[in-house]
């Protein structure tokens, strides 16, 4: 294989791939590109455990697998436990090199999963705790769960009755744990994505990194937008890159440019928004208005103290 | 689990064959999921705009591509395979390459022209000689007329490609209208080193012959082609009375003198007449020699033909311009130059050359004291020598698409056929007759664009389709200024004819280069391969094919199509390909 040119390189990302082709993701599954470069982050010595969600499927029927690492695919509500007992068996088996990485979808860790997670991290179980956000039970038929966002359609919050509750804060909760490790990440800053997966891995403890993941038939998006949209969530401010440390220490890595640009950019790619009136966009970007601002605050804080 | 490189089905054929425990065995490989497509990416180059724009055929982006990498020597090679004079039109090139930049809309044009210098500086730094071609030598022995830009490109290629070449020139040194670009904004030694280099390749250039009287067409029935790049050498005449005085001399013939190093008393207060590059040359010459120096131009400034560097140039150095003015006689006293008369003028309906046409104010005449006058008005091609069967229009040659008059063998270029009136222009012009001359001699078909466009000798594959700004994501691309050139100052400009514009140094020339976006043109800069969700792009096997798409299970989502920065994949419906 030819050595690749460093010239006009807009990445440093490893060249080893860990997942197959072949998998039945949709086109342009965020997902699918998400544990690729997960896996490239963190190396081939990790142990994956699913829950149901999207991946249960993406991850191959038996007996093929599109990952290189072991997979333990496990009931929906089961993601933190099972990660617990693997993290503890590796304990007693003495092999301390092995990471492991639960990979779940946001119905799995919003909802269904959250007890589990719950008590895990706040016994600081050693694993990375991945939620793969699609906003909705994407899998078995875009059904809202508490990751969709206010206002959006679902098939069980159709256009005449959109979604009227806001999106869970689930880094807030996972946060307020005290755990070592909180990041969000997302497929159109892959360096800014592998870097977190490589801290995490450097950290004995909780870990939870939350990526927000396009769906193209379930945002009713172009296929080829899907980077394009996770990169106009980062820069309209709808889904900020940070990571908190303990629980307390807010830094935010991506900086929108140029002070960002409306939310409408982000929202007018997605079917699943197009009903939304003038108001309800003027009241969507008020409200992440005022979560950046408070995140900006947070962050600032912790740059005067140091 | 060890990486699997091959897809393999796994078939059962009892209990005792499965596994304890529903684990996997095989990867999903085995799952061709390019079945899905239905839209397909193409990897496929486009035309960067400033490419479609070079009159010389240059693949500006390639030799930018390769400076931004530092293989300086390459860059050159990539230039002069098209373009044998780099140095000169690096300085004199009106660029239009960079009026269609698409960086102009993120911190300005790629300084095109400066990265051009710097190469041809380089390669005479390094004294890198023109890269020789390994093809056979050819018997046909070929004539070009005219040792100008045009003649001396059509001699370099058809050398290239193995003829014998002899160039007959007028004058007593080839360069035709080159050597007439004033020191100050060509050094002639830039000029010589360029020209030498082209004969060091084996072209014979006899000086001194102008056909019409000391060679006819008829003498030259021996050679298999003749290529006529006469150039416009006869200048436009001003038409008022009192322009045969002593004082007057025309704007080609003084900076010929000039430049023969010929003394030339101008007296204290010259006019320069006309609003070319020819009328600015003079004028900036004139003002070197002491002159107070004002030029007369019968439109305004928008109308002005001159580049517009060297319009602020002219000014910077003290010369006035003054705008719709027309000599409606030139004043004498005992048969030399006193003054002009002049008018004013206003700007009419727009003539066919699209600008407005000047109209005389009636009544406005008033009288200017002057002790030379120079018009520089432009010139127009001798061809009173050419006989019946090479047919004329408008004082112009006429040509086909692939330079053939109508009397073939004899192909004609440059400003005696096309009128375009710039070194790079010729310089292509040139370089189309002697892949047409090559064409014709062989017999074999290559495709000729319309003469408004540019050819080139080794075309890379591409699209025809040029590359816009809206075409690019600019999301990977951040506002960058482009870097000024350094210039002598103006105060000590006018007392020498040394260089004006002083060129990048290496730094600024890589920092530049890496600013260029490489449109339509893959840089590896690997956006398709971490992007792909499927691990569909692969690198590839060569420079020429650096990714690959592993067709077997791309499933066509068009993410590599969309976050390409530089439109260098295309995206073409998978019905096209059904049949392959």
């Amino acid at each position: 294989m030819r050595e690749p040119k460093t010239y006009a390189r807009n990445y440093e990302i490893p060249e080893e791939e860990l997942t197959y082709s072949g998998s039945v993701s949709c086109p342009g599954c965020g997902a699918t590109l998400a544990m690729r470069y997960a896996l490239k982050a963190l190396g081939s010595n990790t142990i994956t455990v699913i829950p149901a969600c999207c991946w249960s499927i993406i991850a191959g029927p038996f007996p093929y697998s599109s990952l290189t690492v072991p997979i333990f695919h496990t009931a929906f509500e089961t993601a933190g436990a099972v990660s617990s007992g693997i993290s503890a068996a590796l304990d007693v088996l003495g092999k301390k090199d092995i990471t492991v990485m639960a990979w779940a979808g946001d119905g799995g860790t919003f909802d269904i999963g959250l007890q589990a997670l719950s008590g895990a991290v706040e016994r600081n179980e050693d694993f990375i705790y991945v939620c793969y956000d699609n906003e909705a039970y994407m899998n078995t038929g875009i059904q809202r769960s508490s990751a969709t966002p206010w206002m959006a359609w679902t098939t069980t919050t159709p256009v005449e009755h959109p979604k009227e509750e806001p999106k869970k804060d689930i880094v807030a909760i996972m946060a307020a744990h005290r755990i070592p490790y909180a990041a969000t990440a997302t497929i159109a800053y892959p360096e800014d994505m592998i870097a977190k997966f490589r801290k995490a891995k450097g950290i004995r403890g909780s870990k939870f990194i939350h990526v927000l993941s396009p769906c193209p038939p379930g945002w009713k998006s172009e296929a080829s937008d899907s980077i394009k949209l996770t990169r106009l969530a980062v820069q309209s401010k709808v889904f900020p890159l940070y990571e908190i440390e303990h629980g307390d220490k807010v830094t935010i890595n991506v900086w929108p440019k140029d002070g960002g640009v409306p939310v409408k950019e982000y929202l007018r790619l997605q079917g699943r928004f197009r009903h939304l009136s003038e108001e309800a966009i003027a009241a969507i970007q008020a409200e992440v208005d005022r979560n950046w601002e408070r995140l900006v605050v947070r962050a600032q804080r912790v740059m005067g103290n140091e | 689990m060890k990486k699997e490189t091959e897809a393999r089905v796994i078939v059962f054929t009892s209990e005792a064959e499965m596994p304890m425990m529903p684990a996997s065995v095989a990867s999903t490989l085995y799952n061709k999921t390019g079945s899905w497509r239905y839209m397909r990416p193409l990897y496929k180059n486009q035309t960067p705009p400033c490419n479609a724009a070079c009159p010389a055929g240059e693949d500006i982006v390639m030799h930018l591509q390769l400076t931004a990498q530092g293989r300086y020597a390459e860059a050159w090679e990539t230039l002069v395979r098209e373009n044998p004079f780099p140095g000169v039109c690096g300085r004199v090139c009106p660029h239009p390459c960079e009026s269609e930049c698409n960086r102009e809309y993120l911190g300005g044009a790629i300084a095109i022209h400066c990265q051009e210098r710097f190469l041809a500086d380089y390669a005479a730094a390094h004294h890198l000689s023109l890269p020789t071609t390994n093809v056979p030598q050819r018997e046909e022995q070929i004539a070009v007329i005219g040792a100008g830009p045009a003649g001396l490109s059509c001699a370099y290629h058809l050398r290239r490609m193995g003829y014998q070449v002899t160039v007959f020139e007028a004058g007593e040194k080839p360069g035709g209208m080159m050597r007439l670009i004033p020191e100050y904004r060509l050094p002639k030694e830039v000029l010589e080193r360029e020209i030498a280099a082209i004969i060091a390749l084996g072209v014979e250039v006899k000086t001194g012959m102008r056909l019409g009287v000391d060679l006819a067409l008829k003498d030259l029935q021996g050679y298999a082609a003749v290529f006529l790049a006469i150039g416009q050498s006869v200048s436009r005449r001003l038409d008022v009375p009192g322009e045969d005085a002593v004082g007057v001399l025309h704007g080609i013939d003084f900076l010929a003198r000039v430049e023969r190093g010929q003394k030339v008393d101008l007296g204290k207060k010259v006019a320069v007449i006309g609003g070319g590059n020819t009328a600015m040359d003079a004028a900036r010459t004139a003002r070197r020699l002491g002159a107070d120096v004002t030029i007369l131009y019968r439109r305004s400034r928008a109308e002005m033909p001159a580049i517009d560097e060297e319009v602020h140039e002219t000014l910077d150095e003290g010369v006035k311009i003054e705008f719709l003015r027309a000599p409606v006689a030139v004043l004498t006293a005992n048969g030399r130059v006193r003054g002009l008369r002049l008018t004013r003028i206003e700007l009419g309906a727009p003539d066919a050359s699209g600008r407005r046409r000047p109209v005389p104010v009636a009544g406005s005449e008033y009288e200017l004291e002057f002790d030379t006058v120079i018009p520089a008005l432009g010139q127009v091609a001798d061809l009173t020598f050419l006989s019946a069967e090479v047919q004329t229009e408008r004082g112009r040659i006429i040509t086909d698409e692939k330079t053939a008059t109508t009397r073939l063998p004899i192909f004609a270029g440059g400003d005696a056929a096309t009128g375009f009136g710039t070194v790079t222009a010729a310089v292509g012009s040139g370089k189309r007759a002697a892949l047409a001359i090559d064409s014709f001699l062989r017999g074999v078909e290559r495709p000729f664009p319309d003469l408004a466009q540019n050819v080139q000798v080794a075309p890379r594959p591409h699209d025809p389709n040029v590359v816009r700004f809206e075409d690019l994501n600019t999301a990977y691309f951040e506002e960058i200024p482009r870097p000024p050139q350094d210039q002598r100052p103006a105060a000590q400009r006018v007392t020498t004819f040394q260089e004006v514009n002083l060129g990048y140094g290496e730094d600024v020339a890589l920092a530049e280069a890496r600013r260029c976006f490489s449109c339509g043109t893959c840089n590896e800069c690997d956006n398709c391969l971490i992007f792909c969700p499927d691990v569909a792009v692969l690198r590839g096997p060569s420079d020429d094919e650096p990714f690959v798409f592993n067709y077997d299970y791309c499933k066509g989502c068009g993410i590599c199509v969309s976050e390409c920065p530089r439109r260098a994949i295309l995206f073409a419906e998978e019905i096209k390909f059904n049949d392959q």
